[in-house]
């Protein structure tokens, strides 16, 4: 395994729309900051601001880890939410849980989760109902040169 | 300093020193400068006499600077006694630009948003800060370039001139679309051969719009082309795309917000974007005269006044549809930094003694270290651009060096 080169954690706070989307904003510059090139700092955040918006969407709170080496960029999202029941049935696109409240805000088109496997190239996904979830998401960083 | 979007100025030693590669051409820096340490890179006019034949492309933002009672066609009679061999007829060209982002906006597969480009501005932000949306750019020329083509075509035909004795010069609104054409950021070169700031040029064409007779006695002989101006939508606007999945932009600060947004993959239902960097579009531009608002009620008062466009405007635009090409010369690319010569494992490095350096600066954002933020010194200071003790804060010597500096 590739030596961790930069490892930085923040923390999401559920159930506010106000300040979402600040924790993946954040992800971009560094990414950016750091000269990462664009078609893998665009993946990157948009798997960031789905796991974000999920954690916002259902969760009480979470956390999203950056982790970084030579070779790859990993995202850890963890949350202390609801679960989710049938994991395989969220993968689909378009199958959604969002509440119209949800939807009327512009979310919950049941893209979230289906966008950020096609994203990243590795996914995987843990979740115990009624204690949380933890989203593993990997960007290989010479899958686009 | 701190006006600039980008962060790329620096103070040192009393002076204004811009790290270039962040620079995007925007003109923040010249509306606040009260020293005029800055300046604009336009042409002056006496510059132009080494052409045989001048022929002025003028932005239609000149058309809302004077009163309510100057037509455009005063302002074309004023710009032929100012000089000018001709005045294109920019109208056709806009037009033609319009339907060919129309066509392009129905066939792009994505990705989606496209974002106009015929402000330099913005192209050069997309460039230097959102290198990830470079694609998102709609590759196809500025009204402006395809006119100086155009008309270059035609003189040399009409008046048997080579290309190269003809000048296609624009009248600018801003510094931006200046720079555009000494520099274009697709690496082509410009049809255009310079430009003339409206600032530069009010006066003169002032003077001689209130000395001419009224309409219709002006010596006819002074018109050779354009039939004098005629009034075009200002810039880049798209009236035959759908309101619905169209958003025209205009400031800086507004199109940052929404630039942030599309990186999120969070505007999902707008095909195109317009985005100009000044606030009001063109006719905002920091060299213009007349206010913004006084100007947009004089842009207001001409659309509403002027007739439709003829059949002969039509067929006209009909017939060069047909002929010409639209697409961009050249390509764009995410701006180099200097960072990039050296490695990932450095950049991290370099990061975090930026980190560590910033949390022995007090985080006022003084500016006094010749940084706009503290953030910016401490990312200097890790990059070896800047001394740690340029901070007041640190070096209390500092305060007395600028004091001599500044105090006299």
């Amino acid at each position: 395994m590739a030596a961790e080169l930069l490892r930085e954690s923040f923390n999401i706070q559920g159930r506010n729309f106000d300040k979402a989307g600040e924790v993946s904003s954040g992800i971009k510059v560094i990414l950016r900051d750091l000269l990462i090139d664009a078609a893998n700092t665009r993946r990157t955040v948009i798997v960031a601001y789905e796991g974000e918006m999920n954690v916002v969407m259902y969760a009480d709170r979470g956390t999203l880890t950056l982790i970084l080496t030579d070779k790859d960029i990993s995202l850890e999202i963890d949350d202390e939410g609801p679960g989710i029941p049938d994991i395989e049935m969220a993968l689909q696109e378009g199958y959604s849980t969002a509440s119209d409240e949800m939807r009327e805000l512009g979310f919950g088109f049941g893209m979230g989760l289906p966008n950020m496997k096609k994203n990243s190239d590795e996914f995987r996904i843990e979740s115990e109902v009624g204690k949380g979830t933890r989203v593993f998401a990997r960007i290989k960083l010479d899958a686009n040169g | 300093m701190r006006a600039c979007p980008t962060h790329a100025i620096r103070v040192k030693n009393g002076k204004a020193h811009l790290i270039s590669e962040l620079c995007i051409d925007c003109g923040s820096c010249l509306g606040v400068c009260q020293l005029g340490a800055i300046s604009a890179t336009t042409i002056k006019f006496a510059e132009l006499n080494r052409y045989k034949f001048k022929v002025a492309v003028a932005s239609p933002a000149l058309l809302t600077q004077f009163g309510l009672r100057d037509t455009p066609a005063d302002v074309g009679r004023a710009l032929l006694e100012l000089g000018f061999d001709a005045v294109w007829d920019y109208a056709v060209d806009i037009a033609l630009v319009d339907r060919a982002i129309t066509d392009f906006v129905k066939k792009w597969p994505g990705p989606f948003p496209l974002i106009s480009n015929s402000c330099p501005v913005v192209v050069r932000l997309i460039q230097v800060a959102y290198p990830s949306m470079v694609d998102h750019v709609i590759p196809l020329e500025a009204p402006r370039e395809i006119a100086a083509r155009e008309l270059k075509r035609r003189y040399s035909r009409e008046m048997g001139l080579n290309p190269e004795e003809i000048a296609a010069i624009y009248i600018t609104p801003c510094q931006a679309k200046a720079i555009s054409i000494l520099q274009p950021a697709e690496e082509a070169k410009s049809n255009l051969d310079g430009a003339v700031a409206i600032s530069e040029i009010y006066n003169d064409l002032l003077t001689k719009m209130r000395k001419t007779v009224r309409p219709g006695d002006a010596p006819k002989d002074l018109v050779t082309a354009g039939e004098l101006l005629h009034w075009g939508a200002p810039e880049g606007e798209i009236p035959a795309l759908s309101r619905e999945h169209y958003l025209p932009l205009t400031g800086l600060t507004d199109i940052m917000k929404v630039f942030n947004d599309i990186e999120k993959g969070r505007i999902r239902n707008i095909e195109f974007l317009e985005c100009d960097a000044c606030q009001g579009g063109c006719i905002g531009g920091n060299l213009t005269v007349e206010n913004l608002y006084v100007a947009r009620s004089k842009n207001l008062h001409l659309m509403a006044s002027m007739p439709k466009p003829g059949p002969e405007f039509e067929k006209e635009v009909d017939r060069r549809y047909a002929l010409e090409d639209f697409s961009l010369r050249g390509s764009l690319k995410p701006r180099q930094t200097e960072g990039e010569a050296i490695d990932l494992r450095e950049r991290v490095m370099r990061r975090k003694r930026a980190e560590e350096v910033l949390r022995t600066l007090p985080l006022l954002n003084c500016g006094l270290c010749g940084a706009p933020k503290c953030k910016n010194h401490a990312e200097d200071v890790a990059a070896s651009r800047a001394d740690l003790l340029d901070c007041v804060f640190l070096s209390p010597d500092r305060i007395k060096a600028l004091g001599k500096h500044y105090k006299k």
